[in-house]
């Protein structure tokens, strides 16, 4: 239960609402506990008189009882799904509070496109806690107890006899099958993975598979990952029908021994044999209400891991980082001998690389794809800690500025640029909150956007932009930023050639005295470049002007040969 | 919905089990309710000794038993039900994706198909292991019980059969309103739902631009916004099961009404009549009540089911093969009028082309003019649509298909790599035993073997699913090697167009010369050297063959082709 501490504080932080509907859910239960008991009461008085006032007073009753009972069920449905709510909303701040200081390394760092989709995921099955995990076994207990109280006043022998069937359905039976279910679990999950790699890996690979002859033996193998899978569901399917068949086998064993006790009693003299009727009736009725617990396993369980697995990921060091003030003036960045390893992987991927960037210089970043380009730039970004070596901005250790403050100074284009649900206007506003809509026509009249007006809506994740589009629209946001700082991560690799280098000029000459470091899928326009670094297997092999480059004829140039002779 | 349950009634067995199980526990709900009525009645009203009891006592304890254990076997057969149906739908839809020659060709809609196998088929599990069990129940039980009741006291029966079908017909009527104005609620809820994802996904431009802060009260606006706008949804849902909750109980009021006034007021029914038949009409509406929530269930499975129907349905295109095999050495090709037609874009008109054996024959055009399908055609991925594709003289059709991919090599520009070993990756695609020294001499001529020797493991080296952990580069010279070893007498090559080091490139260059002394090769070109020494260029234009020659024969008559290789001497820098 300790792994959902944090989720329960949260869901309790507005107690309202679970208040109310605890409240209503226990007047649900114990009306429909008087109702039946009621019924039982009166009929067995209806049995013995012939006065019309009790079935008068029987009918009032049922209807009274029933119609109480019915309403709070409906106020109970209400307001317990809409604490749930509530406790998401607080759920998802929380987490992002406690993500966000952690972004954007923790996303590069696992190279894990689902990484946030799990998030998403594990957030949205923590609706279930407060439903089906925590608000049952409080709400049933208390109509239980309340049940045991009434029923103690008549027969201390069948309060008991109910007490102990409520430590059963409500404690013991979902605590066992919870934890079989704990130790069980792990093997569907892994099944249910393993299928689907395999059935990834069986379509993505059809044509290799196909040519390599293989496709059939990899047929069989995935349907034997399937049917083990299905065998899996299929023990879960069982295990949880067996719980529920416990739990409504011993609801019906408590009825039966409460009428056993009862009738002896009644039998010794020790009972009325009026309120016989009743008691058993009210034990039927506290049962009925017992089903939500045979899921309770399942989502406690469920509940549980994602909490652990969501604290998992915000439980990651962070940067360590320092409050010192960024230095006025120009600002260079100095990497020195800098060397990093992706976790879990065997080598480095910036392999002891040092860069000397000065203001009002242009820099480019060439190399085959997997060179180690790209996780180069989130070095001079400071998203990842060095494994060994040192980055240096404006002659300060990073490790003494504050991250945000470095970003502050930076205008930033990364290979995959996110845009929001939103207009363009929104999106371009996030780059800098300042700027007037003239400045935004101006900017996006520069990267030869202006066709797209400023209130145009944006899907999410730009879904309704070309890949051009998007780039144009992430340099426009830079520009917007107007830092000295440009790093740029293929700005431009969906964007054709000539609008490439229009754009290209727009910011050279406007921002002479800005230092510029570019990645660049190809090896055009790089002549009025003052540096071009060659990276290969995470080192820099080469790096020069491109004329120097050209002259000697080593790496670069025969990487330029190549692309001269490729048609695409 | 029709469909679904065809499938379950097509299990005669299990079907007969639920109806005869449904039967025993709505005997055992009887047995219950009337042993524990008598127990009463003899307690209370007879003064009986609690020994004469026991055997009551006895029956109400078969009774439980009874009834306990028919639910458990209804559970267990709707799971065993859902679980066999699922298998069958999951064997169903491999097979109809190993059978898919298109399947080769476009390797797009992967990820959906997967979802299509692990989650679609997953959602139709509620049907099976829910729905029908409840289904088989509500139609038998409520009809053991009714007869009882009719049996014990009409008039109770004949209310019960007035005010039952109030249920569900308000059902049908409630369940089209609120699905209704949940489907217009729903393009609303998903935009507040996927604004936390959106968020997230978008954490990193925020943080770089300084503005994660604010998107807090963002997240939490949308999220009390999707509360509101679900509870809307919600709240007439839970109307609905207000007044169904009130139509039942009055039901249960008016039968209670009746049978008080004749116990009360006429004393026609006894006692032990009045209280039998108290406790069987909630469990009378239950079950009604019980459909109500198991058909929503059903509801979800109903639409996973429909885009699984849909997916077996697609018409498949059919690649046949006989059983000629054929020589180990390179083919000679004849496309006669070889034409292909699927859908959109996907076309190729009809084209005749020769040949030779040991030609290099190189593809050229812009994207999307064909290259790719012409390819696939050739392999023996894709039937044409019409025309005639001959080797050395015979029907494509004819040829075994071991034979046919025993002499053939496929090196993509993404070669896909399984998870498994690198020796088991270079591997793959021979069969019987392979020294290996001949796996290490492939390695070598496809200049791989170097960085193999750097792994801690070598060539029991691991590797991920799709490679994962080598370059681009590396996963190129393991598709080589896998050529080196395989020694085909056709090659397919389809030539990288970016992003590869020099060292790949020199090597696939060398490589490509060796294995061309003993095989056709046909290479989808991008670069100028392996246009130039082609034998014979095959330019494509819109899915039409716009030419065939060789480089001086094409740069001589083919304005076309001369105007491609200018564009691209002049396109390199601007």
């Amino acid at each position: 239960m300790s792994d959902l501490k944090d989720i329960l504080k949260l869901t309790l932080l507005e107690k309202k609402d679970v208040l109310i509907a605890i409240f209503f859910g226990f007047l649900a239960g114990i009306a429909s506990v008087a109702l039946m008991g009621s019924s039982g009461y009166l009929i067995s008085k209806a049995a013995l008189t012939s006065q019309m006032t009790t079935l008068v007073v029987m009918a009032a009753c049922l209807k009274l009882f029933g119609f109480a009972s019915a309403l709070s069920r409906y106020g109970e449905r209400l307001y317990s799904h809409r604490a749930t709510f509530t406790m998401l909303s607080h759920l998802r701040v929380s987490f992002f509070e406690r993500l966000s200081p952690l972004a954007p390394g923790i996303f590069s760092k696992y190279r894990s496109g689902d990484l946030l989709s799990r998030i998403v995921g594990d957030v949205e099955s923590l609706q279930n806690f407060l439903l089906r995990v925590f608000y049952p076994p409080v709400v049933l207990g208390i109509v239980f107890l309340s049940a045991v109280f009434f029923t103690s006043f008549f027969s201390l022998g069948i309060a008991i006899v109910i007490f102990i069937g409520m430590l059963l359905t409500i404690v013991v039976v979902p605590a066992l099958f919870a934890s079989r279910k704990r130790r069980a679990d792990g093997q569907v999950r892994a099944q249910r993975g393993n299928l689907a790699i395999e059935a990834t890996e069986f379509l993505y690979g059809f044509r290799d598979l196909k040519i390599h002859q293989q496709l059939d033996a990899k047929e069989q193998q995935l349907k034997i990952d399937a049917a083990q899978y299905n065998e899996g569901q299929r023990k879960e399917g069982l295990e949880e029908n067996l719980a529920q068949s416990i739990n409504a086998f011993v609801a019906l064993l408590v009825s039966f021994f409460v009428l056993g006790v009862g009738a002896y009693f009644v039998a010794a003299g020790e009972l009325n044999g009026l309120y016989l009727a009743m008691l058993v009736m009210i034990s039927i009725a506290a049962f009925e209400n017992v089903a939500p617990m045979a899921a309770f396993p399942t989502y406690f369980e469920e509940s549980r891991k994602a909490a652990v697995r969501l604290e998992e990921i915000i439980a990651e060091p962070t940067l360590s980082q320092g409050a010192g003030q960024m230095p006025n003036g120009p600002l260079d960045i100095r990497l020195e001998d800098a060397s990093f390893q992706y976790p879990g992987e065997n080598s480095l991927a910036v392999d002891h690389v040092s860069l000397r960037l000065k203001p009002g210089t242009k820099t480019a970043i060439v190399g085959p794809s997997g060179s180690g380009k790209s996780t180069l730039m989130q070095l001079l970004l400071n998203v990842f800690p060095l494994n060994q070596g040192q980055l240096s901005i404006g002659g300060k250790p990073v490790e003494t500025l504050k991250q945000e403050e470095i970003w502050q100074e930076m205008n930033i284009v990364l290979q995959e640029n996110h845009f929001f649900y939103g207009t363009i206007h929104s999106n371009l506003l996030i780059a800098n909150p300042a700027v007037t809509d003239e400045q935004m026509i101006q900017v996006l009249a520069k990267v030869e956007l202006d066709i797209l007006p400023l209130t145009m809506t944006v899907e999410e994740k730009g879904q309704n932009l070309s890949g051009g589009q998007k780039q144009r629209l992430a340099i426009a946001r830079a520009m917007l930023r107007g830092k000295s700082l440009w790093l740029l991560d293929e700005p431009v690799s969906s964007v054709d050639s000539l609008t490439a280098q229009v754009i290209y000029q727009q910011m050279f000459q406007q921002n002479n005295n800005d230092l510029f470091v570019i990645i660049s899928h190809d090896l055009t326009g790089l002549e009025n470049m003052d540096q071009i670094v060659v990276m290969e297997k995470g080192r820099i092999v080469e790096s020069g002007s491109y004329d120097e480059l050209m002259e000697k004829k080593a790496y670069f140039y025969q990487l330029k040969e190549i692309e001269n002779s490729v048609f695409t | 919905m029709n469909d679904l349950k065809q499938l379950a009634f097509q299990r005669k067995n299990t079907m007969t089990f639920l109806v005869v199980m449904s039967i025993f526990k709505g005997l055992a709900t009887i047995g219950q309710a009337l042993f524990f009525v008598m127990i009463a009645d003899r307690v209370f009203l007879q003064s009986a000794t609690f020994e004469s009891l026991i055997p009551l006592f006895g029956g109400l304890l078969i009774s439980i038993l009874l009834r306990a254990g028919s639910g458990y076997a209804l559970g267990k057969a709707g799971v065993n039900l859902a679980a066999d149906v699922k298998n069958e739908f999951r064997n169903t839809l491999i097979q109809s994706f190993a059978r898919n020659p298109l399947l080769a060709a476009t390797q797009g809609q992967s990820g959906q198909k997967v979802s299509l196998l692990m989650d679609s088929v997953d959602e139709i599990d509620g049907f099976f292991s829910k729905y029908i069990p409840q289904m088989i129940q509500t139609y038998s039980i409520p009809v053991i019980l009714l007869g009882v009741i009719f049996s014990q006291n009409w008039t109770s029966g004949v209310i019960i059969l007035i005010t039952a079908p109030f249920i569900p017909v308000f059902m049908a009527l409630v369940g089209k309103g609120t699905k209704k104005k949940a489907d217009e609620k729903m393009e609303q809820l998903n935009r507040f739902s996927g604004t936390f994802l959106d968020v997230l996904q978008g954490l990193s431009t925020l943080k770089l631009f300084g503005q994660a802060e604010k998107q807090q009260q963002a997240i939490k606006k949308s999220s009390l916004s999707f509360r509101d706008s679900t509870m809307e949804v919600l709240k007439s849902a839970f109307l609905s099961s207000l007044m169904l909750e009130y139509i039942s109980m009055l039901s249960i009021g008016i039968v209670a009404l009746e049978i008080g006034l004749r116990l009360v007021v006429f004393d026609s029914i006894s006692f032990f009549t009045a209280f039998f038949i108290l406790i069987l009409v909630p469990d009378f509406f239950n079950l009604l009540k019980d459909f109500g929530s198991a058909f929503h269930t059903a509801r979800g499975s109903v639409s996973a089911a429909k885009q699984l129907t849909a997916e077996l349905e697609k018409a498949n295109v059919d690649l046949t093969w006989g059983k000629e095999t054929m020589a180990q050495e390179p083919p000679h090709l004849s496309l006669e009028h070889l034409s292909f037609q699927y859908g959109e874009g996907f076309s190729l008109a009809s084209l005749n082309v020769e040949i030779p054996p040991y030609s290099q024959v190189a593809i050229v055009g812009k994207s999307g003019s064909g290259k790719t399908t012409l390819m696939h055609l050739v392999a023996g991925l894709l039937p044409q649509s019409a025309g005639r594709f001959y080797v050395n003289g015979v029907a494509r059709e004819t040829i075994s298909e071991t034979s046919w991919f025993d002499q053939l090599s496929y090196i993509s520009q993404h070669p896909y790599l399984f998870a498994g070993t690198i020796r088991e990756n270079i591997k793959m695609g021979v069969a019987g035993d392979v020294s290996d020294e001949e796996v290490l001499t492939a390695a070598k001529k496809a200049g791989i073997a170097e960085m193999v020797s750097t792994l801690e493991k070598g060539f029991e080296t691991p590797i991920g699913e799709a490679g994962r952990g080598l370059s681009g580069g590396e996963k190129q010279r393991i598709a080589l090697a896998r050529a080196f070893l395989k020694k085909p007498s056709l090659i397919l090559f389809d030539e990288p167009t970016t992003g590869l080091d020099l060292r790949t490139e020199k090597i696939l260059q060398d490589s490509l010369r060796e294995l061309q002394k003993t095989s056709t090769v046909i290479t989808v070109a991008h670069r100028l050297h392996t246009i130039k020494d082609a034998d014979i260029i095959l330019f494509l234009d819109d899915g039409k063959l716009d030419a065939t020659g060789n480089h001086e024969e094409l740069l001589e008559t083919h304005v076309p082709y001369e105007e491609m290789l200018a564009a691209q001497q002049g396109g390199g820098l601007q």
